[in-house]
C-alpha cells in the first residue's frame, strides 16, 4: 500500500457558502457555547423508520450545555481519510459508526492516526469484552448487529447449515449482497471465510453460484426483491422481526436462521478524532453513549443490540431481536492484510466473463 | 446601470441624450462582446467544476509515489479479468494461442468486454423502442400528443432505486407481467436477475432519449423537400428513404451512441436487476475507490472514458459529414391517428403503432404505475400512510433530516438555474464547434467529456478539488453549496444542448448569416434573431434534457451540498429507503409529479413550431 507524507493542514477555510462546514451535510454553528461535531452514517440520524440521532442530540444538549452537530458525509469514514490525505482539518470531534474493516483501511492508508486513543472513557469497562475490536484501543463499541438469514416461513424452512444452501430444493432461493457495497454482503462473505477457511470459501461460493445464489448490489436491492417474493431467503439482520412487528407484518414471513447456529457480529464503534477541537467533550459524549438507559435507547432506535452488559432494554425486546447461540467475527489482526484480498478473489471468481 | 444622481430640469435634455448614447453604446458593446464573454465564462466553469477536479483523480493513475509511471495502466490492460483474451497478448501469450481461444466458442470477454457487450445490446434495444415512439409523436396528430411528447423524457430522471422497485413489481416472479400472462393462460417468465432485465431497464432509461432527439429531427424536416421529391414522381416510400430518412440518421445514431456511453458507465441498476455475475467496469471503479485504491480505479475509469470518447468522436465525424442544409422549416403535416380510409396503406402503420403501444405500456408505463401503486399500499392494503410520513417529516423532522418540501423546492430552483447556465453554455459551444477550423471535432469531443466520465470519479474530484479547496497564501479556498451545485448540474446537462443544437446550426444556410452580418448585425444578434429561431425545436429538446439531468443528478449534489437545506429530491428518496418501500416510493411519486409538471411547462413555453 502506498504511503504518503502530507502537507500541514491549512488554517482557515473560506467557503462560498454561509454554512459553517463546507461540503458535509451539517448545520451552521453559533459561537457562544461549546460545540461538538459528530460524524456518522446517515441512517443513524435520518432513517425513515426510527433513528437515534434526534433523541441523542436533545438529551445530550439538555444535560451538557453544549451544541451537538451531526455530520453525515456521503462516503462516511472515507470522507475523513480523504480530508487527512488532502491535508485538511477534519473539523469533526468524534465519529460514530466505525467497524473493524474501516479501521483496517484507515491504518493501511494513513501513516499517522486519524483517531486518538479512547483514553479515559467512563463506562467503557461495561462494554462486552468480545465486542471490542480495536487492538489500539481507539474505537469503543456502542452497539452491535448480527447478520443472519431472514426467510419466509410461510413458504419454506431455511436450511440449518451452509452446506444445506447447496441442496437442489433451495436452488435460486437465496439473495445476498455485493460485499464491496453492502455491510451485510461483506459480513456474509466473511462468515463463509470463517466457516470454510481462506482456502475453502471460494469452492463453497462456486457451489453456491452453481445453485443460483443471487448477489445483488445494496442491502435495499436485496431486501426489496425478497419482500416482493423473488426468493424466500435473504441475507439481513437478526433484528428483522422488530421492524416487522412495528409494521404489523406477519412474523411468520420474517423468520431468522442462524446458519451453523452462528451469526456474524458487526459491532459498531466510536472514536475521537486526533485533531478534535473538543477532545474532552468528545469523551464525555462517548461515556454518555455508554450509559445503561442511553444504550437501551440506541439499541431500540437503531434496531440493534447494546454493546454493554448493563443496558436498560424493554422487557420484550429479546423476543423479537434474536441473538445467535454463537457470535462469529474476525478480529482486526485476522482481517489486516487479508480482507481486501478475500473480497477481490471472490469478485474475480464470481464475475468472471 | 448606475443611476444618475443629477437633478434639475435644465440638465434634463442633455442628460437624456447622454443616456441614450450610453445605452446604444452599451447595447452595441454587449452585442459585440456577448459571444466572447459567454465563451470565456463557459471555459472557466468547465475548468473549475469539471476538468480540474476530474484531473486531480485521473493524475493518480500515472503518478504513483510522486513518480510518473505507466505500470498501473499496464497491469490493468494486461489483466484478462478486465480485458479478456486480448489482454493475454500483452503478457506474451503468442497471438495464435489467443486466436485459438477466441475461436474456441467461449472466449473470455473480460469485464470491459462484457460491459461493452451489454451496452451495445442496450443501444439496440433503446433504438428499437425509441424509434416507433418518435414516428408516432412526429407524424401523427391525436389528443394529448404534446403532453405525451413532453412526458417521454420522464423515465430519464428516475433514480435507479425507483426503477428497480418498479421493475421487480412489473417483471418479477409475482409481478404484473406474470399475473397477466397467467390470466391469459400463458406460462410464467423468470425475467429478473438476467441480462435481459438489465437491457430492458436500460431501454427504459434511454429509449426516451432516442425518441426525443429523433422526434426533434423529424419535426425539423422541411416539408417542401418532400413535396418536391413527390412532384418529381417519387413514391411516398422513396421520398421517405431519400429525403426524410437521411435527416433522421444522425439523431438515431446520436441516441444509440449516447445510450452506449451511458450504459457503459452503468452501475446500480445492473446489480439491482442483474446481479454480480453481470458486474460492469463501474462496479469495480466503485469498489476500488471505496478501498481507496485510486491508481487502479483511475486507470480503469480512464479506459472507460477513452472508449466512450472514441465512440463519440466517431459519431461527431459522422455527424459533420451528414449535416443537411436547410434554410427554414415548414414541418410535415401530421396524419390523423384515426385512419381516414380503410386501405392497407393507412391501416398497416397504425396497426404497427397499436402493437408498439402494448409493448410501451409494459416497458414504460407498468413500472411507473407499480411505483405509484407501491406508494399507496402497505402490508394491510391501501393506505395513505406513506404520504402522511412525508407530511409528518416536513412538520416535525429535525433540521439535520431531509425535508420533502425543501427537496422539491431545491430541485426546481437548481433545475431552473442550471438551465439558465446550461443553455448559453451549450449554444456557445455549439457555435464554436460548428465554425470551420482544424481540430474543431477534437474540441467538440473534449466538450462532450462530462457525458462520459464515471460519476464516481466526478464525485471524488469535486470533493478534493472544490470542497476541500486549494490553499492560497495560507488561506484555504473551498467551494460548496448552491452555486457549485448549479454549476455542476449545468456542466452535466449542457452537452445535450450542444448535441441537439449544433447539427441544426451546421445545416443552416450560411448566406442567411452572411447577409445579416453584412447589414451590420453582430454575431450574437444573428444567433439570437435568426439562427436559434430556425433550430428552435432542437433548443427546446436540449433544454428539456438539461432540466432532466439536473433533476435526476445525485452524486455531485450530495458531495457539494453544504447541508440538508440543499438536498434535492433524489437525495430525499435515497434517505427514505428502508425496510418498507413506502416512504421512498411516495417521495418518488412526488418527484414524478413535479418533474412531469416541469416538462409540460418547458414544452409549453418552448412552443410548437407549426406556426412558422
Amino acid at each position: 500500500m502506498k504511503r504518503r507524507t502530507f502537507l500541514t493542514a491549512a488554517g482557515a477555510t473560506v467557503a462560498t457558502t454561509v454554512a459553517g462546514c463546507s461540503g458535509i451535510a451539517g448545520e451552521s454553528e453559533p459561537d457562544d457555547e461549546r460545540t461538538l461535531v459528530v460524524g456518522t452514517y446517515s441512517a443513524f440520524i435520518d432513517a425513515p423508520s426510527t433513528s437515534p440521532g434526534a433523541w441523542l442530540k436533545e438529551q445530550f444538549e439538555s444535560e451538557f450545555d453544549a451544541r451537538l452537530i451531526w455530520q453525515t458525509p456521503e462516503n462516511e469514514v472515507n470522507h475523513y481519510i480523504e480530508r487527512k490525505n488532502a491535508g485538511v482539518d477534519t473539523e469533526t470531534d468524534v465519529y460514530v459508526g466505525l467497524n473493524v474493516d474501516d479501521l483496517v483501511r484507515i491504518d493501511d492508508q494513513l501513516d499517522d492516526g486519524l483517531f486518538a486513543e479512547a483514553g479515559d472513557v467512563e463506562g467503557a469497562d461495561s462494554v462486552k469484552s468480545q465486542l471490542s475490536f480495536d487492538p489500539d484501543n481507539r474505537a469503543v463499541p456502542f452497539d452491535t448487529g448480527y447478520v443472519s438469514l431472514v426467510y419466509d416461513g410461510t413458504s419454506m424452512t431455511a436450511p440449518e447449515t451452509f452446506e444445506g444452501l447447496l441442496a437442489e430444493d433451495v436452488a435460486g432461493d437465496l439473495i445476498a449482497q455485493n460485499p464491496a457495497s453492502s455491510a451485510t454482503g461483506r459480513a456474509f462473505l466473511l462468515h463463509t471465510v470463517a466457516a470454510f477457511g481462506p482456502d475453502g470459501y471460494l469452492d463453497y461460493w462456486a457451489d453456491l453460484q452453481a445453485n443460483d445464489v443471487r448477489v445483488l448490489g445494496s442491502w435495499s436491492d436485496a431486501y426489496s426483491a425478497w419482500s416482493a417474493g423473488e426468493a424466500p431467503m435473504v441475507v439481513s439482520y437478526s433484528t428483522d422481526q422488530v421492524f416487522a412487528d412495528r409494521n404489523d407484518a406477519n412474523l411468520e414471513k420474517h423468520q431468522i436462521r442462524f446458519l451453523n447456529d452462528q451469526g456474524y457480529a458487526n459491532p459498531e464503534g466510536m472514536a475521537v478524532f486526533a485533531d478534535a477541537n473538543e477532545p474532552e467533550l468528545a469523551r464525555e459524549f462517548m461515556s454518555f453513549l455508554l450509559r445503561p438507559e442511553v444504550q437501551g435507547e440506541i439499541a431500540v432506535r437503531n434496531v440493534a443490540f447494546p454493546a454493554t452488559t448493563d443496558a436498560a432494554l424493554p422487557e420484550d425486546y429479546a423476543e423479537l431481536a434474536k441473538e445467535p447461540p454463537e457470535p462469529v467475527t474476525f478480529t482486526y489482526d485476522e482481517l489486516q492484510g487479508s480482507v481486501s484480498g478475500w473480497i477481490e478473489a471472490w469478485e474475480r471468481q464470481f464475475a468472471e466473463n | 446601470m448606475a443611476r444618475s444622481t443629477e437633478t434639475g430640469a435644465s440638465d434634463g435634455r442633455a442628460h437624456d441624450e447622454r443616456r441614450h448614447r450610453w445605452r446604444a453604446l452599451l447595447r452595441g458593446t454587449l452585442d459585440r462582446r456577448a459571444l466572447p464573454v459567454l465563451a470565456t465564462g463557459t471555459v472557466l466553469v468547465l475548468l473549475g467544476i469539471f476538468y480540474y477536479p476530474v484531473a486531480t483523480v485521473f493524475v493518480e493513475s500515472v503518478v504513483v509515489d510522486g513518480r510518473v509511471t505507466l505500470s498501473v495502466f499496464w497491469a490493468v490492460l494486461s489483466d484478462p479479468f478486465y480485458f479478456g483474451e486480448p489482454a493475454r497478448l500483452l503478457t506474451g501469450t503468442p497471438p495464435t494461442a489467443v486466436l485459438d481461444s477466441v475461436l474456441s466458442g467461449d472466449p473470455r470477454l473480460g469485464v470491459v468486454g462484457f460491459t461493452a457487450y451489454q451496452a451495445a445490446l442496450s443501444s439496440v434495444a433503446s433504438v428499437a423502442l425509441g424509434l416507433p415512439a418518435a414516428y408516432l409523436l412526429a407524424r401523427y396528430e391525436f389528443p394529448g400528443r404534446r403532453t405525451l411528447r413532453s412526458l417521454t423524457i420522464l423515465p430519464f430522471v428516475l433514480p435507479s432505486i425507483m426503477v428497480a422497485v418498479g421493475f421487480v413489481a412489473t417483471f418479477g416472479r409475482n409481478g404484473t407481467l406474470n399475473t397477466v400472462l397467467g390470466a391469459v393462460g400463458l406460462g410464467q417468465v423468470d425475467l429478473l436477475f438476467t441480462l435481459e432485465a438489465v437491457i430492458i431497464a436500460h431501454a427504459f432509461y434511454n429509449a426516451p432519449l432516442v425518441a426525443r432527439v429523433t422526434t426533434a429531427a423529424w419535426e425539423s424536416v422541411d416539408a417542401s423537400a418532400v413535396e418536391t421529391a413527390r412532384s418529381l414522381g417519387a413514391s411516398p416510400t422513396r421520398a421517405f428513404r431519400d429525403v426524410v430518412a437521411p435527416q433522421l440518421y444522425p439523431s438515431v445514431v446520436l441516441g444509440a451512441v449516447l445510450t452506449f456511453v451511458f450504459t457503459f458507465g452503468t452501475f446500480p441498476i445492473v446489480l439491482a436487476l442483474g446481479g454480480f455475475e453481470l458486474a460492469t467496469v463501474e462496479v469495480f471503479v466503485y469498489r476500488l475507490v471505496r478501498d481507496l485504491e485510486y491508481a487502479e480505479a483511475a486507470a480503469l475509469a480512464l479506459v472507460e472514458l477513452a472508449i466512450s470518447l472514441s465512440l463519440l468522436y466517431g459519431y461527431l465525424r459522422y455527424e459533420a459529414r451528414h449535416s443537411i442544409s436547410s434554410d427554414g422549416i415548414r414541418p410535415l403535416p401530421r396524419r390523423p391517428i384515426v385512419p381516414p380510409s380503410l386501405s392497407l396503406r393507412e391501416l398497416l402503420p397504425r396497426a404497427g403503432l397499436a402493437a408498439y403501444s402494448v409493448v410501451a405500456l409494459a416497458v414504460f408505463v407498468a413500472p411507473i404505475a407499480s411505483m405509484v401503486y407501491a406508494s399507496l399500499t402497505g402490508p394491510n392494503g391501501a393506505t395513505l400512510a406513506h404520504y402522511e410520513f412525508l407530511l409528518e417529516r416536513q412538520a416535525s423532522g429535525a433540521s439535520f433530516q431531509v425535508q420533502p418540501w425543501d427537496a422539491v423546492r431545491n430541485s426546481l430552483l437548481f433545475a431552473a438555474a442550471a438551465l439558465a447556465v446550461a443553455l448559453p453554455m451549450g449554444v456557445v459551444v455549439a457555435v464554436l464547434t460548428t465554425r470551420r477550423y482544424r481540430g474543431r471535432k477534437v474540441l467538440d469531443v473534449v466538450a462532450m467529456a462530462p457525458l462520459a466520465v464515471s460519476g464516481i470519479i466526478v464525485g471524488l474530484g469535486l470533493l478534493r478539488g472544490l470542497v476541500f479547496g486549494v490553499e492560497v497564501g495560507g488561506t484555504r479556498l473551498a467551494v460548496g453549496g448552491a452555486l457549485a451545485i448549479v454549476a455542476a448540474h449545468a456542466v452535466a446537462g449542457y452537452p445535450f444542448v450542444v448535441r441537439t443544437v449544433a447539427p441544426g446550426l451546421e445545416g443552416l444556410d450560411r448566406s442567411l448569416v452572411e447577409s445579416a452580418r453584412a447589414l451590420g448585425a453582430s454575431r450574437a444578434r444573428v444567433l439570437a434573431d435568426i439562427e436559434l429561431p430556425l433550430v428552435w425545436p432542437a433548443v427546446v429538446a436540449g433544454a428539456a434534457f438539461a432540466v432532466a439531468i439536473s433533476i435526476g443528478e445525485f452524486s455531485a449534489t450530495i458531495v457539494l451540498a453544504s447541508g440538508t437545506s440543499q438536498f434535492t429530491m433524489p437525495i430525499a428518496i435515497e434517505r427514505f429507503i428502508g425496510r418498507r418501500l413506502g416512504p421512498a416510493t411516495a417521495m418518488g411519486v412526488v418527484l414524478l409529479v413535479v418533474t412531469s409538471a416541469s416538462f409540460l411547462v418547458i414544452d409549453r413555453l418552448g412552443g410548437e413550431t407549426d406556426a412558422l
